[in-house]
């Protein structure tokens, strides 16, 4: 019994030693690279896999890079169990809500030196508005490789049969406004039956997805520096107020735990990423993009990102980092572009974009795509960001019933995060 | 009879082992004791190598990550003692989770077991085509449970499945995952539903296993079937209802997978049980020590009910000797 | 039970009957007829009981996707591996905490019956970290050795021991005093008699391996090794959108074979289930 008790001590102090330390052994000889993705998108990896091919040709000393898709829901929370267990990967995506974690943890290699350093990156020319989340005093530790502006898709076929005025006519008359998108929405619903307007994985969950829409009146989740909470603003109250009254009132938008898939054709209009126009190919309704209404501030444009970084635990940071700049080099940027829209200026113009995404047409380009870089703003994002999401969200949840106290629930919100952003 | 009244744990062997019964086995130092002995160890070898290792090691490991603050993405790991305590007996969010935890466990072990004896008592009856009900309410039990969850959520939708099925007899049905208690009441219901075949079998089985002359004697006195039900049948079935109820009690406290698809711990926290709270400290907001520390609360609360369960059988568990 | 029933308390029973059945075996009817619908019409309200135009299209994707005959394969074979292996296991420390009496048996049940407690969530990590420093990530040795050996065999082996208890235990003392040593009267006598306990583990254990959700996403990272739960959460579009129809003809392929099996086998299923030793 001595025996056995000595031999699980002795164990549990060596598991318990492990825990401490990652591995760092650097192991001679060719390596092979780990990209974690969420995307299990068949022609998104058989892209990386050709330019992972091209890379290790050219590179003898890495022998093969794999791209290990984790499923999106779960996929900060797997990313980090790995890191934890010490099974690192060497790149990594990141959530551009997450971005402020993983930038500022250490978790992240800085990129700078290696990207500055290789011939022809053109590191310069990535755009700040697209760089600014993923970089920390003056670092960048991850690269946007998608810069994607949020846009109206239409489907033209419903707003035309509910009699409404469509986005198209109501830009010709300069009138795209929050309050005549809404009336469209609500006609759309009232008419056909099907939902008016949907912001893509809000969902009654997804809140960051609504700064889509207060964004327009000018409201923020928090300042700048991120210390203050925007929730009760007066700008804030009323952006909300409205859509308040759009999804209980004019039903222009669809109830909470209501599905409405607007690339199935039950919806007339959705916000989401213009990434996700591929998701159009093949669809038998007619459809538009245009930019997102104007609210009472004005016109005003919102973008999502996903970064790109190296992992400074992973055992091969340098041939990681250098792997990275490789795929994101001007050339391959161009043959990213047609998925993710990318953060560099030469290849924002109509003309490049063009070639990568048929399917939208220049002005469509021109109006969402690069003009929402250029003038977006980034969805809210903060350090600490899962469990400040995670108190809006609760905090939130009263203001989804027809009879609630906006204001009032919107003051909890407050209350709920103050603590947090204090931090 | 009654398996679970005649022995407890270590006296099993003490019934019915031969272990006396065949001296001529003896020869001198290598006795027959020693040789079971050996044979004993021999046989639980296996599984207790894996206990210690993939349960005992790993529980210890967890509870010595609850004396430290564990960042896994900045990959700090920093003693603090009993700071994580500390910090879990200041909790805020902690009495709300708990309370919704045990309203959720109660719910569950109740519901389920009495909709479990329910459609065994019904499944007994002499009736033509009980095999294919038994299969129709056992079916859930194979589907796989990502499945189940994700249709589920359909279902209940506002505009889903059920309330369109309410809404044919008239009825007009709430918002089922997006109302506090009707969230808890639908995840209850869900996991209730996907599971209750199992405990339904084994009362089916106990049930078989009542003598129908007491039923018949009891009916010669003039006992309703109500009072025959709690007189006869419960009694009589009492150690598979103790057997069932610590299986469900442990596992209502385990039910993971159901929230995070279903409600996220939502609407505000009226689904977030211990157990869904825990992987999203440890998970998503990367507070790994602290995770670990309600890990080994979750433990110590489930080790105690247990130990409670099997205590009361005393009680109330019927004994035939 | 009772003799005989009245005709109305039989139509009763049926209405009663029927009606409860309806949660149990609509969400499965609705997933299998939807998978064949087009995207469009999954959503319809109300919800149509039989598709309108059927096509098979979602299932033909599911396989393009995904390495899916691969990933069915990889669960089937783990699935078997575990039964077996937890069945070896667990009869063996069944029958010896029933039957044979030896020091330290008590604590030792108590050792093994922490199992039973722990949800794998508080585990995960410390398991992750073990199997990384045996350089068994991104590979089945987790998910075959952890079942097969840890928490969730601790069930079966209960069960094993329940089942022991409750066998006569005549027939292996005279197996005894002919001379049999305990395993053969364990492996001639005792183990061909717990047939039925063996098909209810066999049937637990399976479930559960198939079923099996956390463990493979944390530890398995490469589409081949994937197994069928985890394909599951695969058939999304770029952004994590879900491809409803490709999802739930996956899920129905995934849970078909095992109701057919189940039908077919279904008496001995249950009843296997029923004697396990754990009735009254």
């Amino acid at each position: 019994m001595r025996n056995r008790l000595t031999a699980v001590v002795a164990l549990t102090a060596m598991l318990g030693l492990t825990a401490c330390g990652g591995d760092s052994a650097e192991s001679d000889g060719p390596v092979t690279l780990r990209m974690t993705t969420w995307s299990a998108n068949e022609a998104h990896l058989k892209l990386f896999n050709e330019i992972a091919a091209e890379y290790t040709a050219a590179n003898p000393d890495v022998a093969g890079i794999t791209f290990d898709p984790i499923p999106f829901e779960s996929y900060t929370t797997t990313l980090t169990t790995q890191i934890a267990g010490g099974n690192p990967p060497d790149l990594a995506w990141v959530l551009e809500n997450s971005a402020p974690d993983f930038v500022t943890s250490g978790a992240l290699v800085p990129l700078d030196d290696t990207l500055k350093g290789t011939e022809g990156y053109g590191f310069d020319e990535l755009a700040p508005a697209a760089t600014k989340l993923w970089q920390t005093d003056g670092k960048l530790y991850a690269y946007p490789f998608s810069t994607s502006p949020f846009g109206v898709f239409v489907n033209t076929d419903l707003v035309k049969a509910s009699g409404a005025q469509s986005p198209a006519e109501l830009i010709a008359a300069g009138q795209w406004t929050w309050q005549n998108a809404l009336t469209t929405a609500k006609a759309v619903q009232a008419e056909t039956g099907k939902a008016g307007l949907v912001v893509r994985d809000f969902d009654y969950k997804g809140w960051d997805f609504l700064s889509t829409v207060w964004t327009g009146w000018g409201a923020q989740a928090w300042s700048e520096d991120g210390r203050t909470c925007g929730f009760n603003s007066a700008e804030m109250v009323e952006a909300m107020t409205a859509l308040h009254r759009g999804i209980f009132v004019d039903k222009a938008l669809p109830g909470p735990g209501t599905t409405a898939d607007f690339f199935a054709g039950d919806a007339g209009m959705t916000i989401t990423q213009i990434s996700r126009a591929s998701l159009l190919e093949g669809q038998k309704f007619g459809w538009d993009l245009v930019p997102l209404p104007a609210g009472p501030k004005g016109e005003y444009a919102v973008i999502g990102q996903g970064g790109m970084g190296v992992l400074k635990q992973g055992r091969n940071a340098e041939a990681a980092a250098d792997f990275l700049a490789y795929l994101t080099n001007p050339a391959n940027s161009a043959k990213l572009a047609q998925f993710f829209p990318p953060p560099r200026t030469s290849l924002l113009t109509a003309d490049t974009l063009a070639k990568t995404s048929p399917l939208l047409s220049p002005e469509q380009l021109q109006q969402v795509v690069i003009d929402g870089i250029a003038e977006g703003v980034v969805k809210p994002s903060h350090t600490g960001q899962a469990e400040l999401n995670q108190a809006v969200r609760a905090a939130l949840d009263p203001l989804w019933r027809p009879d609630a106290d906006v204001r009032g629930v919107l003051d909890g919100v407050c209350t709920a995060i103050n603590p947090l952003l204090a931090k | 009879m009654s398996v679970l009244t005649r022995d407890t744990v270590g006296r099993a062997g003490g019934r019915s082992a031969p272990g006396g019964a065949a001296p001529h086995r003896r020869r001198g130092w290598w006795t027959t004791r020693r040789r079971d002995q050996l044979a004993g160890l021999l046989f639980v070898a296996p599984q207790l190598a894996g206990s210690v290792l993939f349960v005992l090691i790993p529980l210890g490991l967890v509870f010595w990550y609850s004396l430290h603050e564990w960042n896994m993405l900045a990959g700090t790991f920093e003693f603090v003692g009993a700071g994580n305590y500390q910090a879990m007996a200041d909790d805020p969010n902690l009495p709300s989770v708990l309370r919704v935890t045990a309203l959720f466990s109660i719910g569950l072990v109740v519901f389920n077991l009495s909709l479990a004896l329910l459609l065994a008592v019904l499944l007994n009856q002499r009736l033509r085509g009980t095999v294919v009900f038994r299969t129709l309410f056992f079916s859930p039990v194979v589907v796989s449970l990502v499945a189940w969850t994700i249709v589920w959520g359909f279902l209940l939708q506002d505009n889903g499945g059920v309330n369109g099925a309410l809404g044919t007899v008239g009825m007009d049905g709430p918002n089922w995952l997006r109302g506090d208690w009707t969230a808890l009441l639908s995840v209850i219901v869900v996991q209730v539903v996907k599971n209750v075949g199992l405990n339904m079998v084994l009362f089916l089985a106990a049930l078989q296993g009542v003598p129908a002359e007491l039923y018949e004697a009891a009916r010669v006195e003039g006992a309703n079937a109500w009072t025959r039900f709690r007189r006869i049948t419960v009694p009589l079935i009492s150690p598979t209802i103790l057997l069932t109820s610590i299986i469900t009690v442990v596992g209502s406290l385990q039910v993971f997978a159901q929230i995070a698809v279903l409600t996220q711990g939502g609407p505000g926290t009226s689904t977030t049980v211990l157990v869904y709270y825990l992987y999203q400290r440890a998970f998503q907001f990367h507070q790994f020590g602290y995770g670990a520390t309600l890990s080994v609360l979750l433990f110590l609360i489930v080790l105690v009910l247990t130990v409670v369960q099997w205590r009361m059988r005393r009680k109330w568990v019927f004994h035939e000797q | 039970m009772n003799s005989r029933l009245s005709v109305r308390a039989r139509v009763a029973l049926y209405g009663v009957l029927c009606l409860l059945a309806l949660p149990f075996v609509f969400p499965t009817w609705w997933m299998v007829t939807s998978s064949v619908k087009p995207v469009g019409d999954i959503f319809a309200f109300p919800p149509s009981l039989i598709p309108t135009e059927a096509s098979l299209s979602a299932y033909r994707r599911v396989f393009e996707l995904q390495p899916f005959a691969q990933q069915y394969l990889n669960s089937g074979y783990i699935a078997a591996v575990v039964t077996v292996g937890t069945l070896a296991v667990s009869s063996l420390a069944g029958y010896a905490f029933a039957r044979i009496r030896f020091r330290g048996q008590q604590v030792l049940f108590v050792v093994v019956l922490v199992g039973l407690l722990i949800p794998s969530e508080v585990t995960i990590v410390p398991l992750f970290r073990m199997f990384n420093s045996w350089g068994m990530v991104d590979s089945h040795w987790p998910l075959i050795l952890v079942p097969i050996l840890g928490a969730p065999s601790v069930l079966a082996t209960f069960i094993m021991r329940q089942f022991f208890i409750t066998l006569p235990a005549e027939l292996e003392e005279a197996a005894r005093v002919d001379g049999l040593g305990r395993f053969a009267t364990f492996w001639r006598i005792a183990l061909p008699l717990a047939r039925p306990a063996l098909g209810a583990v066999a049937i637990f254990t399976f479930l559960h391996s198939w079923n099996l959700y956390l463990e493979p996403i944390v530890f398995l990272s490469t589409p081949e090794k994937f197994t069928l739960p985890q394909a599951l959460t695969q058939f999304v579009d770029a952004y994590g959108g879900p491809m409803w129809d490709v999802q739930l003809s996956a899920a129905s392929m995934t849970a078909i074979p095992i109701l057919v099996i189940f039908v077919i086998a279904q008496r001995q299923f249950i009843e296997g289930l029923a004697h396990t030793g754990l009735k009254g």
